[in-house]
């Protein structure tokens, strides 16, 4: 009987085109906008580290004076991040900051051009599974000692060497020579969780250089640098030295065991600067966090986005507000044939089917159209308020929320109007048909 | 086939009650041609509607094929309607944005009849009316006559046991009234059970029993037999043209 509802449903909808049509466009509005904000709030949440979210953890250290931040701060100070290189505990760990370079090649033809840099060390790329095209990463001979290598991505080693594997040649950063060790695949992790201070929803950096090469070559922080007390930075020694927070930290720790332990280092290595005449907060600590707490910490999702996603569905309910006084007046006028279709058989069950088959068949219609309305809605957002990256592309999973979403708005919106045609007595327009 | 024992009706709204049907007993045997008669009002369309099982009743029994209807659901309800019950509308109400095969296919739908069997049966209430080869016509481009044939095509197509019609010649001609009235009388020859609603005199005398109702009763019933017209004539209130009185009964309540 589904088919031969459908059909029904089809001729009715062709029978009274505007009726049809605008109360399609009403639901299509609603999820239009309901799965625009949907859209923009899933992307936001998403936890792009997957199943590995319980064993990658940022560490954060309490490391200011009493009186001064009374949060833990979302990075540490280089000295900080330099020691706690020295655990064994992780399975892998890695400081990290973002930086620019200029980048040429020893072709002439190449434009320098200036890329965000990501210094970090040789762990990053196991600890975030960033995929290698070709070669892989530095060695922890270059972590410890320092070394002029770089892995580049996919998109740079295009441009600078016209795509292939040129693990082995040479790329100028700063005008210094660097050795390409290891070519990635374009890789962007949405939201950016390793360092959400530099725009969660940014590209990630497409070179990577080792952080032991800081000290020597004085990258710049392209990232926030929070300081909880005055100090008199003159040179990049000074910097270094400071207590300036301005380096994020990742270890991997795989499981319940190794993460107890790595706790236990960090009281460790809290108690050890407090000899040392740092960390002076009675309460100062180190604390871990794995991914999901790490997002929320950081409130990758603003409230606002949840406020704007209730504010949407309610408007999404207006809509089927609509919906259910355009349908009752449509079914209703439609009461003789029904009448018709009593008397010669039919059971309220199989009426009201009918007309839900019929809403659901508009709810669908208007699920497709509201897709369209969220994908340009997503794109003048994009283009006219500088959306951030992913959050502007309508996820996949968006093309089957929408028509189910839709179809079951339009089914709850419909239950009442198809209640009361079938409820009808027929013999009433028997008569009068 | 059909037994009504005290069967009443009453509508009920806030300042009054209506008795559309006042201790209502009728019985009609299997294979019958009853016309009911009566005055607007009387109660006709209100005892068709619960004998078509579209409206309930206030109380009393009502017994078809000896099964106690009182009570049943909605799904039995209809089930019996689609199943023992065709209906003829004075209106047709033929279903306009569906063609002539799907408005006869429509009760065949309800029951569950695969395609294959849908087609033949549809074919075969067309081709007995007449119109099989107009199946693919819209009921907006036949006649007034045609469309009823084609409302009796569709009471037909289920094979129902008895057939009730609300003055199905009331919106024709004379002449169209003659040919579906020629046609219910092939149908009722062939073995179905006609109770037929008609204000018209001459076509009641074409029955084989009359009804009359009169305010929720049945007050009067004739009995005609034969073609010639032979007559048995119940307690008469109403005025019934009939030439030869046989035998006297009454059913009044």
């Amino acid at each position: 009987m589904f088919f031969y509802y459908l059909d029904l449903a089809w001729r009715s909808i062709k029978k009274t085109p505007f009726l049809s049509l605008l109360m399609v466009l009403a639901i299509s509005i609603g999820i239009g906008i309901t799965i625009t904000t949907l859209n923009i709030y899933k992307m936001a949440s998403v936890n792009p580290a997957g199943e590995r979210s319980s064993s990658l953890f940022a560490v954060q250290l309490m490391s200011q004076d009493p009186d001064t931040w009374e949060n833990l701060s979302k990075q540490i100070t280089y000295q900080d991040a330099f020691n706690l290189l020295d655990s064994e505990v992780p399975v892998r760990q890695a400081a990290m900051f973002r930086t620019g370079l200029a980048v040429q090649t020893d072709d002439v033809n190449f434009s320098p051009i200036l890329e965000g840099v990501r210094v970090t060390g040789g762990d990053f790329f196991g600890l975030f599974k960033v995929p290698f095209l070709y070669g892989g990463p530095w060695s922890k001979q270059v972590d410890k000692e320092g070394g002029y290598k770089v892995v580049i991505n996919e998109d740079i080693n295009n441009k600078a060497f016209g795509g292939g594997n040129n693990v082995g040649k040479t790329l100028l950063l700063n005008r210094k020579p660097y050795q390409v060790v290891g070519i990635t695949k374009t890789w962007h992790p949405s939201p950016k969780y390793y360092d959400v201070n530099n725009g969660a929803f940014n590209d990630s950096e497409q070179i990577y250089v080792p952080f032991s090469l800081a000290p020597i070559e004085e990258f710049e922080s392209w990232g926030n640098n929070n300081s909880w007390r005055h100090e008199d930075i003159r040179t990049y020694q000074d910097r270094l030295n400071s207590e300036m927070h301005w380096v994020h930290y990742w270890a991997e720790l795989t499981n319940p065991a190794m993460q107890q332990e790595y706790k236990e280092w960090l009281v460790r290595y809290v108690e050890q600067q407090k000899a040392l005449g740092r960390f002076k907060r009675p309460d100062a600590k180190g604390e871990v966090s794995d991914v999901a707490t790490w997002l929320a910490y950081n409130k990758v999702v603003p409230e606002d986005n949840k406020v704007l996603v209730g504010l949407s569905v309610l408007f999404l309910i207006v809509c089927l507000v609509n919906m259910l006084g355009l349908l009752l007046a449509k079914f209703l006028k439609r009461a003789p044939e029904v009448g018709v279709r009593r008397a010669i058989g039919a059971s309220r069950l199989q009426i009201f089917s009918q007309h839900l088959v019929e809403v659901g068949l508009i709810g669908f219609c208007g699920g497709a159209l509201g897709l369209l309305w969220a994908w340009g809605a997503l794109s003048l957002l994009s283009s006219r308020f500088d959306l951030e990256g992913s959050l502007s592309q309508l996820d996949s999973s968006m093309w089957f929320i929408a028509p189910i979403i839709a179809v079951s708005a339009a089914i709850i919106a419909g239950i009442y109007p198809a209640w009361r045609i079938c409820s009808t007595n027929p013999s009433i327009y028997l008569k009068s048909q | 086939m059909l037994s009504m024992k005290n069967i009443n009706k009453v509508f009920k709204t806030d300042l009054v009650e209506t008795h559309a049907l006042r201790d209502f007993n009728l019985d009609v045997e299997e294979g019958e041609f009853v016309a009911v008669t009566g005055p607007s009002g009387s109660g006709k369309t209100t005892f068709l509607n619960i004998a078509g099982l579209l409206e309930g009743f206030t109380h009393g029994d009502f017994f078809l094929d000896g099964v106690n209807i009182s009570n049943l659901s909605d799904n039995k309800s209809a089930a019996i309607r689609n199943e023992k019950i065709g209906f003829i509308f004075q209106g047709f109400n033929l279903i306009p944005d569906l063609n002539l095969a799907e408005n006869v296919e429509v009760p065949l739908r309800y029951r569950g009849f695969n395609a294959k069997e849908r087609k033949i049966r549809v074919e075969r209430a067309l081709e007995q009316v007449g119109l099989a080869a107009r199946m693919k016509h819209l009921p907006t481009q036949l006649s007034g006559g045609q469309q009823q044939r084609v409302a009796i095509a569709r009471a037909l197509a289920g094979e129902p046991r008895f057939l009730l019609a609300d003055e199905p010649t009331g919106n024709l001609d004379s002449l169209m009234a003659r040919q579906v009235m020629e046609l219910l009388e092939d149908i009722n020859k062939a073995g179905t059970t006609i109770i037929m609603v008609t204000h018209d005199a001459e076509l009641a005398r074409r029955a084989q029993r009359n009804i009359q109702i009169v305010d929720g009763q049945v007050c009067d019933f004739t009995m005609y037999q034969g073609e010639q017209g032979s007559v048995a004539q119940g307690q008469s209130v109403a005025d019934v043209a009939a030439a030869e009185v046989v035998t006297v009964a009454s059913s009044v309540a």
